[in-house]
């Protein structure tokens, strides 16, 4: 009898050590596993982005699969409608002389001069709207056409949310910002700056 | 085993564990499933019912009895005044409690509500702290690209005034490494704390600061368990918990965790009064800290800091149980790498480039 109950501890034992109990180890190999097996399972969640966009104008575009919201534009630039002070062509107005100087200070660093002038964007004749390479109009809350023309890779990146920034808030709904709440469409690249920041305390660690 | 217990001799436990412990599970437990066996001990259980040796009794006995001869010596006086008493009450239970992670919400609801008020005692300033759970459906990510960093340092900037970090020793969760190009990411040779015009020429940026692995080896070494991953994947410290023994610096491949060698100075007005309990609340000396994605922020559906802050959108973050969420579009079309893939911490911070 002894040495049943002998054995049996030993099996115990064995069944024990072998299948112990994995501590901290979680259920999944990696955690590329642990998404892809949770995501499955994912329902929504209880928080939301609306209360931080409630102020903000925004406008829902589609584009391809996605679906986002972009801040609206033409209540942000200061003297929208442009055809209140662009009541004949441009020509004309020109040789009108005496007039108020307006948008004087823009000096385009966009591509270079062979690429791009004023017309490139915009339509002398209907001043309201931009246009494409091809004349056809394009409404001012929608500019990211304009610039997907030619920077197509970026205009991809953008739409899947690797390029720009969030309006606000990590989730649902997206709001995405557009090309120009970050670029200045007419002078679009990042100048360089000095660091907003200088560690003096690291410096003196380093003596 | 009526002879195991009349042994008159002394014997190492190499080891050898009880009798009944052999059949049940090697966590110790004997009935339930598991990876269950974690009992719910809080407050005075988790502080006495422990095993400990003499000095280390003594020690929290003089503490607590200083603190307790503080607040019977308040309380019990009458010129005291009513403050100075709900100060020492305060104080009294503060040291008391449990550790955190093992609290019920109501528990959580009434140390948060103790600091509060601790705070307005002391400050006369009134802040509002979080005990905030992880929600469920929610694993945080983040993602971050090389090519756009453009070594600004906006996002130390806002980090610092967000979490309330020491001022006095610059204490600062994110590092930005300035890279030369051509020599891949050679941390050794990085510099991260540059001064100059930025972008430099020939060189590149990369930050890097808590990575919050999914299996995170500062949380394996930490001796009381102030320290875990939460469900939705921020790795968070209990500042009134830890003890400040640094292991889990030591144990951090990423360099991601930071310690108070002094208390933390934060001038009045700048403090960052939208707190929560396991992020930017008031740490103090001798305490571990790091980034917690700016859990006040991301559990209450916001941008940490540093992305609101990055003015180039270097810096993506999201939920990664969310198909439709940017940061998996990112894992899913973009080229990404971690940094020490092959140690197994799972990091659940990406980077890519354009």
């Amino acid at each position: 009898m002894n040495n049943i109950a002998y054995n049996i501890r030993y099996i115990l034992f064995f069944l024990l050590v072998f299948s112990a109990c994995k501590h901290s180890e979680s259920e999944y190999h990696n955690i590329t596993d642990k998404i892809e097996a949770e995501s499955k399972r994912y329902h929504g969640t209880s928080i939301s982005s609306e209360s931080l966009l409630e102020e903000i104008h925004t406008l829902q575009i589609t584009e391809g699969e996605h679906t986002f919201l972009i801040p609206e534009r033409k209540g942000q630039i200061r003297s929208y409608a442009c055809t209140e002070c662009h009541s004949i062509p441009l020509s004309e107005l020109q040789k009108e002389g005496d007039v108020k100087k307006a948008h004087w200070d823009i000096k385009l660093v966009h591509a270079d001069v062979n690429t791009m002038n004023c017309i490139t964007c915009h339509n002398g004749n209907a001043m309201d709207d931009l246009q494409s390479l091809t004349g056809n109009s394009i409404d001012f809350n929608r500019s990211d056409k304009l610039c997907s023309q030619c920077h197509t890779r970026q205009f991809e990146d953008w739409k899947g949310g690797a390029h720009g920034k969030k309006v606000a808030g990590w989730a649902p709904p997206r709001a995405s910002m557009t090309c120009v709440n970050c670029h200045n469409p007419h002078n679009p690249g990042f100048k360089s700056r000095w660091p907003s920041r200088y560690n003096t305390q690291k410096v003196k660690e380093r003596e | 085993m009526s002879e195991q217990n009349n042994k008159r001799w002394f014997s190492l436990n190499l080891g050898k564990a009880k009798k009944q412990e052999f059949y049940s599970c090697s966590c110790g437990k004997t009935a339930g499933s598991c990876g269950s066996h974690e009992e719910a001990k809080d407050g005075f259980d988790q502080v006495f019912d422990v095993k400990m040796n003499r000095r280390t009794a003594f020690k929290q006995l003089t503490a607590s009895l200083m603190i307790g001869a503080g607040a019977v010596s308040t309380s019990c006086s009458m010129i005291a005044g009513n403050d100075r008493k709900e100060k020492a009450q305060i104080d009294w239970e503060e040291q008391f409690k449990g550790n955190y992670k093992l609290m019920t919400v109501e528990e959580k609801k009434a140390t948060v509500d103790r600091l509060v008020r601790s705070y307005q005692l002391r400050k006369g300033k009134t802040i509002s702290m979080s005990s905030k759970d992880a929600e469920e459906g929610v694993l945080f990510g983040y993602a971050f690209n090389i090519s756009k960093c453009q070594g600004y340092m906006d996002c130390v900037n806002a980090c610092v005034e967000e979490n309330n970090q020491d001022r006095n020793s610059q204490m600062q969760y994110i590092r930005i490494h300035e890279m030369k190009d051509g020599k891949g990411f050679n941390f050794n040779e990085a510099d991260d704390n540059y001064y100059h015009e930025v972008p430099a020429e020939g060189h590149f940026y990369m930050g890097t600061q808590c990575f919050h692995c999914d299996n995170p080896p500062c949380v394996e070494v930490c001796p009381v368990q102030a320290t875990w991953r939460e469900e939705d994947g921020l790795v968070v410290v209990d500042y009134d918990w830890c003890v400040g023994c640094r292991y889990c610096m030591a144990a951090c491949p990423y360099d991601g965790r930071r310690f108070n060698w002094s208390t933390p100075e934060v001038p009045e007005e700048e403090v960052n009064k939208d707190q929560h309990y396991l992020g930017n609340r008031m740490r103090k000396k001798g305490v571990m800290e790091k980034c917690t994605f700016c859990v006040q922020r991301s559990r209450a559906g916001k941008n940490p800091a540093c992305v609101d802050a990055c003015p180039t959108g270097a810096r993506i973050f999201g939920n990664l149980l969310d198909p439709n969420s940017t940061i998996r579009w990112v894992l899913e079309n973009k080229k990404v790498f971690r940094l020490k893939e092959d140690l197994g911490t799972e990091p659940k911070f990406w980077y890519f480039m354009d």
